[in-house]
């Protein structure tokens, strides 16, 4: 079936978001079309301007409305430290706990050989002109904690060496609160690798 | 453990099936192609996920369906829990106890199956990969940890193969990627060989006797490991971790050459020797025929010992190609003990103790009748 020009389109478009197959991408443009006007351009901005007023912190990668973004500007953070994570979700994250101080850097993933996904295609690069000009003492590398993920923290740790610097890992484990019995075989056994003496 | 009941949806063969089983013999009569390998089948598949004869689980879905279902009640450990398995075209699904299991470290083990079907010569004479599948399939299903260990080792293999070949197009790249990934790699590696290692160590505990029943004390049964190193089967995981180390930095250069990893868990393989000889090599038919019987009753054993109950004994095909001793042999074995299983076009073939206390079930057009 052929549908008008505007609507294959729209339907384009929808498949491009994540967990959006060709029916659903279907479903979607054919409610668009019957939205409100206003709504639809409300919509349709809210999508533009994001993308627009929103860029990458060109220091640290994080997403931001100013550049640098309000974490690389806050001169009262601990300069010090550089926590290291894959996604600005992680960030947030990390920012709504408020008991970490230090500054960031965004690797937007982790590297895959496999997917052709390799060192300057996140950023790394960035990463050691940064260590290279500020005063960094401790990289703090808390990537996933799946094989890519260790992997990156192992190939940034290697590089990182000889300037010095310290690295450290994050501990892998239970969710605090969680009952030992409920938690799966895999985090039980991080969380029994990563165990320290009291 | 047991099975008490089977139903099926959709199935190969199957419309529509639902029957309950005997917990002790269960005979299956049927002519040639009319579903016995198929309900057998089923059962396997409610232990593993998997067929163990076809990697395409389309297959399973009847023609013109589109989906297959297959449900089982287990009995172990004095309760009864169901187990399911749906299989579509967007993929399958396993449900342990109502609940969907997304990792299959966390589905297998439920129940415990043990399978000797006409295919299982090849465990001794086929190819390797067919011993690497009998050890990681079996090891998995006494030590689910493992799948999952199986599973990470696969991944970080496949990561390390685009790196060398990365290198082999351009060997001016820097190695810092491929450190990472060996020593990655070798860790993994060492833990699944160090659980390789324990696992055969009780195989062979159990495997020995029963060879030496079964030939009428003629034969003795020798199983060797036959790692990609050099390390004693009494090393801990470290020590395999450094000589793995060691073996990669030695070849690195030839790995970048070929592209690939060319040692590892991966690329080992298991010799079966009938008195201090190769069988593989020199056995005869027979001679394979009784290893390969010989190494899934000790299974058996091995399940049990591990696990504190039997596993179900499926024997598709195969008992009437036993001589009368070895039937009678293995089914002293079982006598009792183990829910068994098994399929024959005809009941010539098998020995009257048995057929008297088995349940009879005849099978036509993917329809049975018990
Ligand atoms: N996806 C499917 N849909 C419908 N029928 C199927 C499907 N897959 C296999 N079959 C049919 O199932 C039958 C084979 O069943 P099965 O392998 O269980 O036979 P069997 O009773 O074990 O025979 P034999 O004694 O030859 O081993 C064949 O007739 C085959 O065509
Ligand atoms: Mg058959
Ligand atoms: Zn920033």
């Amino acid at each position: 079936m052929y549908y008008p020009e505007p609507i294959s389109k729209l339907i384009d478009s929808f498949t491009k978001l994540p967990g959006i197959g060709p029916k659903t991408a279907v479903r979607l443009a054919f409610f668009v079309l019957n939205m409100k006007e206003d709504d639809v351009l409300e919509f349709a901005n809210s999508l533009v301007n994001a993308k627009r007023e929103l860029t990458h912190c060109s220091t640290c990668g994080h997403i931001t409305d100013q550049d640098p973004c309000s974490i690389c500007q806050d001169t009262s953070r601990d300069q010090s430290i550089i926590c290291v994570v894959q996604d600005p979700k992680d960030v947030i994250a990390m920012e709504k706990m408020k008991e970490f101080h230090g500054k960031y850097h965004v690797l937007h993933g982790a590297i895959s050989p496999m997917d052709g996904i390799g060192p300057e295609d996140i950023n790394v690069p960035d990463l050691i002109n940064r260590l290279k000009d500020e005063e960094v003492e401790e990289l703090i590398l808390a990537t996933n904690p799946n094989i890519e993920g260790e992997a990156t923290a192992m190939y940034i740790s290697r590089l990182v060496k000889p300037s010095g610097i310290r690295t450290t890992r994050i501990a892998h484990g239970l969710p605090v609160g969680g009952d030992l019995e409920y938690a799966d075989e895999v985090t039980l056994s991080k969380a029994l690798e990563g165990r320290r003496d009291l | 453990m047991h099975i008490e009941k089977l139903q099926l949806k959709n199935y190969r063969n199957y419309h529509k099936l639902d029957i309950s089983f005997d917990d002790k013999i269960n005979v299956i009569i049927g002519e040639n192609a009319q579903g016995k390998t198929n309900l057998m089948e089923a059962i396997y598949l409610l232990a593993f996920t998997k067929s163990h004869r076809t990697p395409r689980e389309k297959e399973l879905i009847k023609w013109d369906e589109e989906y297959a279902k297959i449900e089982g009640r287990i009995t172990k450990r004095k309760q009864s829990f169901p187990l399911e398995i749906v299989i579509s075209s967007k993929g399958k699904k396993a449900k342990l106890n109502r609940l969907e299991q997304k990792r299959l470290s966390d589905y297998i083990g439920a129940l415990n199956v043990v399978m000797f079907a006409p295919e299982d010569l090849t465990l001794v004479k086929g190819a390797p990969q067919i011993r690497r599948r009998f050890i990681d399939m079996e090891l998995g299903q006494i030590q689910p940890r493992y799948i999952y260990h199986l599973g990470q080792y696969q991944k970080i293999l496949k990561q390390r193969n685009s790196v060398l070949k990365q290198l082999q197009r351009r060997s001016d790249q820097d190695t810092t990627m491929l450190q990472v990934l060996t020593e990655q790699l070798a860790e993994h590696a060492a833990t699944l060989l160090e659980r390789r290692f324990v696992f055969l160590d009780l195989l062979r505990k159990w495997a020995s006797p029963i060879h030496y029943g079964i030939s009428r004390q003629l034969e003795s049964l020798e199983i060797k490991y036959s790692p990609t190193i050099e390390v004693s089967e009494e090393a801990n995981k470290e020590k395999i971790e450094d000589i793995y180390c060691e073996k990669f930095k030695s070849i690195q250069e030839k790995e970048i050459e070929r592209g690939t990893t060319l040692i590892g868990p991966h690329r080992d393989d298991l010799l079966f020797y009938v008195n201090h000889r190769d069988v593989q090599t020199y056995g005869s038919q027979g001679q394979q025929r009784t290893a390969a019987l010989s190494v899934k009753l000790a299974e058996i054993e091995l399940i049990y010992s591990e696990v504190g109950e039997y596993p179900i004994l499926l024997l598709d095909d195969v008992l009437s190609e036993l001589d009368d001793f070895r039937q009678s042999h293995l089914l002293n074995t079982i006598h009792g003990k183990v829910q068994t299983f098994v399929s024959t076009t005809s009941v010539d073939g098998i020995n009257h103790e048995t057929l008297e206390k088995a349940e009879i079930f005849r099978v036509q057009e993917g329809k049975v009748e018990a």
